[in-house]
């Protein structure tokens, strides 16, 4: 069944789209990433202009967290007063990021910086996690140490103990300082910005492995701040760019947000490892796509620029 | 009603954009009688390009035929060159290309070198060589080379064919003609073949001479859903954005209450 993209200006399979929406959601309940890390590359693999790509891909991922964020916070998972100092960081970020993009695509090779950038960071991330969790799942399956998920975080959260604005966050059972939440929002927003991705995928692991909360508390907390952030952007890119193609993210969030729903029921099943496991094999697989994207030879030299109106 | 008024704007065009390059009005002895399948292409839902027919009469028994569709309005694009640095591909340069169509394709009954002299194709505009005369290449970024200009302009014919928005097809089963005098055959105009008007030429050549030429406008718009969304983002961002978010926001809340309800079961 092919259905008309209005915005996109283009004729797609209406199934396709849908399932591509509900393994994206299922994966966003599941991790608590927003999926617009894995969203926009696979639209644009299947030929969604890159600008209606990412914009679309904001709005569906409103809809997904919000899903996710809902059914998080029925099972006792959002840290609210954690989550609103992260929104605010990320906030200020956001803002300063979008400063940066526009100096780095006055200079030209945006797209080239922005890969660079997703394969170190990737790297960086999906590695770390991988062996961290790795070697979990090991000592776990030879009978030691079964409560050793939070050990690897409290040592790095002891750090910063000592800065000010000491704040008691009952849900995540920390006692920490404010400060960090903030500064960890506010990199991140600047990353997402560059990245243009809700940064769900470096949000969860810093909130688990530096602030030290738990895993399943992380999840919870970044899907809530996600659905802010998210409906922002969706805002920005309707307002100035004009590049929301409503009907493709409707598509997207009938499929995400059933997906989504799954995604929670299988992560309450799972256990922290295992689930970190999991999202350091999706991070790293995209990691290699990207890097072959930056040194393979393109099979076609000359390309059509990102238009400034997307599909117009 | 809308056929009349059609008509009207195309005789307008032809009277006004006497001057312009994208709308050529050869002068030729006879009119090349055609009549199309349709004049307007709706985009709904369910739109998935279309191929409209035309049939026609060859106004000088057993002239040859050489069609050409294209879009009325040239098209402004940016291509990015790509080049080695170091170990990695990055785009090292950018052209500004203007004048080139959007949508160009060509149906002739036979090679059209064997029609018409290279000269007068590039005056008449028909084959790629005749594109590339109009097109305008303007650096924007980087450092120009001597093959530059070869290699944007191949790059663009490429990203146009496989979008089935450029080709051309000389081909006497494609382009039939009865007895020398009727002649047949039909345009597809895929999905990407967007809102606008599209201009389809009829040329009848004899002994290398232009003899006939006849014009069909198509016009293709978005209609319903389509237009009303259309339209609301371009003219009224922000209410398109709120609407985005409250729709985006509510459609995720509503899912999560079912699946809760359905859970306790």
């Amino acid at each position: 069944m092919e259905i008309y993209l209005p915005i996109a200006g283009m004729s797609i399979n209406f199934f396709l789209v849908l399932g591509i929406g509900g393994v994206v959601g299922f994966l966003s309940g599941l991790f608590g990433v927003g999926g617009g890390f894995l969203l926009t590359p696979l639209m644009m693999m299947i030929g969604i202009p890159p600008a209606v790509a990412a914009a679309s891909d904001s709005n569906q991922i409103v809809a997904a967290a919000s899903s996710g964020a809902y059914a998080h916070w029925r099972l006792g998972n959002v840290d609210f007063k954690m989550g609103l100092i992260i929104l605010a960081g990320g906030i200020a970020g956001g803002t300063i990021g979008v400063q940066f993009v526009k100096i780095l695509r006055a200079g030209g090779n945006f797209e080239f910086v922005m890969k660079v950038v997703y394969v170190l960071m990737l790297g960086l991330v999906g590695g770390a996690m991988f062996i961290e969790s790795w070697r979990t799942i090991r000592r776990s399956k030879s009978g030691a140490a079964a409560g050793s998920e939070e050990m690897g975080g409290a040592k790095m959260g002891g750090m910063f103990s000592k800065l000010p604005l000491k704040m008691h966050f009952h849900h995540s059972g920390l006692h920490t300082s404010a400060i960090f939440p903030f500064a960890i929002g506010t990199i991140v927003g600047i990353m997402a910005a560059l990245l243009g991705v809700g940064g769900g995928f470096i949000m969860v692991p810093a909130m688990i492995y530096i602030i030290g909360m738990p895993t399943i508390a992380a999840i919870g907390t970044d899907l809530f701040q996600i659905v802010l952030t998210s409906a922002n952007v969706t805002l920005q890119q309707a307002f100035v760019n004009k590049t929301v193609d409503l009907l493709l993210a409707l598509i997207l969030l009938a499929g995400s947000t059933i997906g989504a729903q799954f995604g929670a029921i299988a992560g309450k099943r799972l256990k922290g490892e295992q689930i970190r496991i999991l999202l350091a094999i999706i991070v790293l697989t995209l990691t290699v796509k990207l890097f072959l994207d930056l040194v393979l030879t393109p099979s076609d030299l000359v390309s059509l620029a990102p238009a400034k109106g997307g599909g117009h | 009603m809308r056929r009349l008024a059609i008509l009207l704007a195309v005789l307008i065009l032809a009277g006004v954009g006497g001057g312009n390059a994208d709308a050529v009005t050869p002068e030729a002895r006879h009119k090349v009688i055609t009549a199309a399948s349709k004049n307007l292409v709706e985009i709904g839902l369910s739109y998935r390009g279309d191929q409209i027919h035309f049939f026609g009469v060859n106004p000088v028994p057993g002239s040859d035929l050489i069609i050409r569709l294209t879009a009325e309005k040239s098209e402004e694009v940016k291509l990015s060159v790509k080049g080695r640095v170091g170990p990695v591909w990055m785009t090292v340069k950018q052209y500004d290309v203007t004048g080139s169509p959007f949508m160009y394709k060509i149906h002739s009954n036979k090679p059209m070198s064997q029609i018409i002299s290279p000269a007068l194709a590039q005056e008449l505009e028909l084959g790629y060589p005749g594109v590339r005369h109009q097109m305008k290449m303007h650096l924007a970024r980087g450092e120009a080379a001597p093959d530059d200009a070869d290699k944007v302009f191949t790059g663009l014919i490429k990203i146009k064919e496989e979008a089935n928005l450029y080709n051309i097809v000389e081909d006497p089963k494609r382009l039939e003609i009865s007895e020398g005098r009727l002649f047949k055959h039909y345009f597809r105009f895929p999905p990407a073949a967007t809102e606008g008007r599209y201009l389809v030429e009829s040329f009848a050549f004899q002994n290398g001479e232009l003899v006939g030429y006849g014009k069909d406008v198509i016009e293709i718009k978005k209609v319903g859903l389509e237009a009303w969304m259309t339209n609301t983002s371009q003219n009224q961002p922000v209410l398109f954005g709120i609407l985005a978010v409250v729709i985006a926001l509510g459609a995720g809340l509503l899912v999560g209450m079912i699946f809760k309800k359905g859970g306790h079961h």
